[in-house]
């Protein structure tokens, strides 16, 4: 198939066709990751810029990777070491990496819209490293591959996502993928952190993770703002993690080798119990591994190809 | 790339001779089978390298290991062409350290892609020795690369197209000559 | 003088809507009758040389009383990189306004007399739109201190308003609305609880969540508004109600006006032309506070222009510059540039589409407006100051930032064709604009 994004954005616009290809894209990165020489001259002389307004060093190392073994340059552009503490606009920022022509830039920013914001005034390729509330198609992305690599298929696959919906970028793009590629998905979490109007993306929501559970072949924990208690979003830190955190106990309700997943940083103990995160059923640390060969594919479909690939 | 059939090279048996001669020649410049190891340069080196390993299986008695080889990542020419190739899995489940490394494809040209075949397989790991195994060579060599086995050399003009079919990728078993169709 | 011939005369005030010739003289609306015949003119204006009146062709053309806008932000004294008074009212009467009310959130807020005071001599150095100066409720907008009032009246204001941040203390308004009794003057309320709006950027809805924009609920201003009304009521205060939103908020204005309350309330065209859903992630043009509404609120609001609940229209005209505009959503200002484009949009969308009649337009946008403010012009009856508008329903014209008088183009109509403009304006029977164009003054 014929890849034409200049940029990643959103799950949105992509098809059930071109996710695939992007996983099918991952399965041979994911061999390089294993080899004792990490290193390809795919993208040499190609130079990818990290422009991160949010701290994350887990995103920021993932994509630092991915670009690295793939041979491009990289460079960090991010927020404490940058003019944009000095109130330099998004606008500005990317006419000084328009002026540089750096060939990807990947934005992490905490405005929802701010990449498809550069993304239509640079001519180089963006990924969204996270946006806000918007989305963050490449987590979504590592979490398919990662799927798929322990149960084979999305179909009829029963996924679980519990936690703070309403303010994660996590969950709402990885339930726009996931319905593509034809899995059932279920949101949990209290009405206060996913509220009706959550309903938009067209899947079962509940505020019952017991009830949820049977039958879940994948249960998915959001990290939970620990912030947000003090807004008053939920009573306490104990009674989320009675309610919602995920348990070796609780997950026996799945009748199931059901997988945990967790986009990390964990809070261990509030989402997620130490010991569960530790188990053979979590894939939380295959996940890390699957986010940089996922995005090393990423980054060679958006800049690796040939030189009609930019039509959209 | 499209064209119209000109010449037919070789057919089923052709084929097969060349793979046998090649098979013995291998052992024979290698004094036998040890440290020999067979990789297959994606998609038409593979049957052929699996066709290797199974003739000499018959007269050594030995199977060698076998490995495929993705070159796409290490193509100089990906800025340049127009579709973005999809990039396979490269399988080699074996430790390349002081081995003697049979490179096969089907057919060399100018040598690029064997060259990028030589960095694939550095960045593997440090064989002994690399030697290239290809059905065909049709010449036009722009890199210093020659191959230690060839199936058959045939002279061609760049307008020529050599087109190799094997069962396993293509559902028959021929080489063709055919001329560029100048669209 | 003027004589304009055969035009289509919108007059709600005297309930005219026909085909009349109107006269003009010394600033004011001499005659208006059907088919003069020079010898009438003559007659009318007492003139002997009829070549001394300019005689216009009004035939298929409107004559409208002078737009007035009771609700627009000209940034001056303060701003004056995104409009100023001269600027704005420029914009004004290119868009068919001859009054505007402006807005009192400029640096520094208009909260003196002195203040109210430049804002309408600027306004008259400028020689475009009467400009009327509306004064903060409390000093600095800090909700803590009422303006000296009677003062600041008396330096030309028409109304008091916090607009831009609303009152949160309740018995702050509470004595607003009593105090203000004494002036004659409306409080003019920006009904929006600051906690409850939060930080979002737009309506919250379906539309918010897939965005991952934070929501406004709607309760952010229905709950004001039932707030503001009841203290109205208890006060016997007279209060205005800008640019009402939400369907609630019509509900309770309906029931506050059924008891007798002396409340009137305004509507922005933009949230009759847009909904929640035309909202995207770098469209900050439609960045508005307070936010689009919903499908169904903008029935309801549709429902109230046509049920005499909702008074009038204003446009919230809110220029911000270019780059404050080119900013992700969430960061963008709140505002929308209205005054040249909002007619044609209107009756374009909405007079063309059946959902008002061009009476209803003259009424809720000129006669509704003079009244509630005790302004000049609303009505072309004789007598009355000559602020009149030519307006031509089939006249095209693409917006493009070199064609605004405006200083922002934060307009979600740049670079679209709009049909239906005002080809001649004029003020005080001065003729300010024609053909589009600002006539300089002397």
């Amino acid at each position: 198939m014929k890849w034409k994004h200049k940029d990643l954005l959103d799950l949105e616009n992509l098809t059930a066709e071109e996710i695939k290809h992007i996983l099918q894209t991952a399965i041979p990165m994911k061999e390089i990751l294993r080899r004792p020489i990490k290193k390809l001259p795919t993208l040499r002389g190609k130079s990818v810029v990290l422009l991160f307004y949010e701290p994350s060093t887990r995103t920021r190392t993932s994509f630092e990777s991915a670009a690295k073994i793939l041979g491009a340059d990289t460079t960090n552009f991010s927020v404490v070491q940058s003019s944009v503490n000095k109130g330099e606009s998004l606008l500005d920022t990317a006419k000084t990496l328009q002026a540089m022509n750096v060939d990807l830039v990947i934005v992490r920013h905490s405005s929802s819209g701010s990449a498809e914001f550069l993304a239509d005034v640079l001519n180089a390729g963006v990924i969204n490293g996270g946006d806000g509330q918007h989305a963050h198609p490449t987590q979504a992305l590592l979490d398919y591959f990662t799927i798929q690599d322990r149960l084979g298929s999305f179909e009829g696959k029963k996924i679980v996502i519990v936690g703070d919906i309403l303010h994660s970028r996590v969950a709402r793009s990885n339930v726009l993928g996931l319905k593509k590629l034809g899995a059932e998905v279920a949101l949990v979490g209290p009405p206060t952190l996913l509220p009706p109007e959550m309903s938009y993306l067209g899947v079962k929501t509940s505020h019952d993770l017991d009830r949820e559970l049977p039958g879940a072949d994948v249960v998915m924990a959001l990290r939970l703002q620990l912030e947000r208690q003090q807004s008053g979003l939920f009573p306490s830190i104990r009674e989320y993690s009675k309610l919602y955190g995920l348990n070796q106990e609780r997950i026996q309700r799945t009748e199931k080798d059901t997988i945990v997943m967790h986009p990390g940083p964990m809070n261990r103990g509030v989402e997620i119990a130490s010991d569960l995160a530790d188990s053979v059923q979590s894939v939380i640390e295959e996940q890390v591994t699957n986010g940089v060969a996922v995005r090393m594919a990423l980054i060679y479909l958006l800049i690796g190809g040939g030189v009609a690939h930019v039509v959209d | 790339m499209e064209g119209t059939p000109k010449n037919r090279i070789m057919d089923e048996d052709g084929i097969r001779r060349a793979i046998s001669r090649i098979s013995h020649e291998i052992v024979e410049k290698n004094k036998g089978t040890e440290n020999l190891v067979l990789v297959g340069i994606r998609t038409r080196g593979v049957p052929l390298a699996e066709r290797i390993q199974k003739r000499i299986a018959e007269f050594e008695n030995v199977l060698l290991p076998i490995g495929l080889l993705d070159i796409t990542l290490y193509r100089d020419d990906l800025s340049t062409i127009d579709v973005q190739p999809v990039i396979h899995e490269t399988k080699v489940s074996f430790s390349l350290e002081g081995k003697t490394v049979i490179l096969v494809d089907d057919v060399l040209f100018t040598g690029r892609t064997a060259r990028a075949a030589l960095d694939a397989l550095i960045d593997l790991g440090r064989p002994q020795k690399i030697q290239l195994a290809v059905l065909i060579d049709r010449g036009h060599r722009e890199l210093p690369i020659r191959a230690d086995y060839v199936g058959k050399n045939v002279p061609t003009s760049r307008r020529e197209i050599i087109s190799v079919c094997l069962e396993e990728t293509d559902r028959n078993e021929e080489v063709l000559l055919l001329e560029k169709t100048t669209s | 003088m003027l004589w304009i011939k055969n035009v289509t005369v919108i007059d709600p005030a005297q309930d005219l809507s026909g085909l009349r010739d109107v006269l003009v003289q010394e600033g004011k609306i001499s005659a208006i009758g059907e088919n003069f015949q020079v010898r009438d003119v003559q007659t009318i204006l007492g003139i002997e040389q009829i070549e001394k009146v300019k005689q216009i062709e009004g035939t298929g053309k409107y004559l409208f009383p002078g737009l007035i806008d009771v609700h627009v932000h000209l940034r001056e004294p303060g701003q004056e990189n995104k409009e100023d008074i001269r600027s704005g009212s420029r914009a004004a009467v290119r868009g068919g306004f001859t009054s505007i009310l402006a807005m009192a959130n400029t640096a520094p807020v208009i909260d003196q007399r002195a203040l109210a005071e430049f804002v309408r001599l600027q306004g008259q150095r400028a020689g475009m739109a009467r400009v009327y100066p509306v004064a903060a409720v409390t000093k600095g907008f800090k909700g803590q201190e009422l303006v000296e009032m009677m003062d600041i009246r008396a330096g030309g204001a028409v109304g008091f308003s916090d607009d831009g941040k609303g009152i949160q203390n309740a018995e702050m308004m509470r004595l607003a609305l009593e105090y203000a009794k004494m002036t004659g003057c409306p409080i003019i309320s920006h009904c929006e609880d600051s906690d409850l709006a939060g930080s979002g950027s737009m309506r919250r809805g379906e539309v918010s969540a897939r965005l991952g924009l934070r929501g406004i609920p709607a309760s952010a201003e229905s709950v004001m508004v039932a707030r503001d009304v009841l203290l109205a009521g208890e006060t016997g205060g007279k209060i205005h109600i800008a640019h009402v939103s939400t369907k609630q908020s019509v509900e309770i204005i309906r029931t506050a006006k059924a008891m007798g309350i002396d409340v009137t309330c305004e509507v922005n065209p933009h949230h009759l032309l847009f909904t929640d859903q035309d909202v995207t992630l770098t469209g900050t043009s439609l960045k508005v506070n307070p936010p689009l509404p919903s499908e169904e609120d903008q029935d309801a609001l549709l429902q109230g222009l046509a049920d005499g609940t909702i008074d009038m229209l204003a446009t919230d005209h809110a220029p911000h510059t270019w780059e404050e505009k080119a900013k992700p959503f969430a960061e963008a200002p709140f505002g929308i540039n209205a005054l040249e484009t909002v007619l044609a949009a209107v009756w374009q969308n909405l007079a063309t589409g059946g959902k008002l009649t061009s009476e209803q337009v003259v009424k809720l946008w000129s006669v509704n407006p003079a009244r509630r403010f005790g302004l000049a012009g609303g009505t072309l009856q004789t007598g009355a100051a000559a602020d009149m508008v030519l307006f031509d329903s089939e006249y095209r014209e693409t917006v493009t930032a070199d064609s605004l008088e405006s200083k922002a183009q934060n307009t979600p109509f740049l670079g679209k064709e709009l049909k239906g403009f005002p080809i001649m304006t004029w003020v005080g029977g001065r003729l300010v604009m024609e053909n589009r164009k600002i006539i300089p003054q002397k």
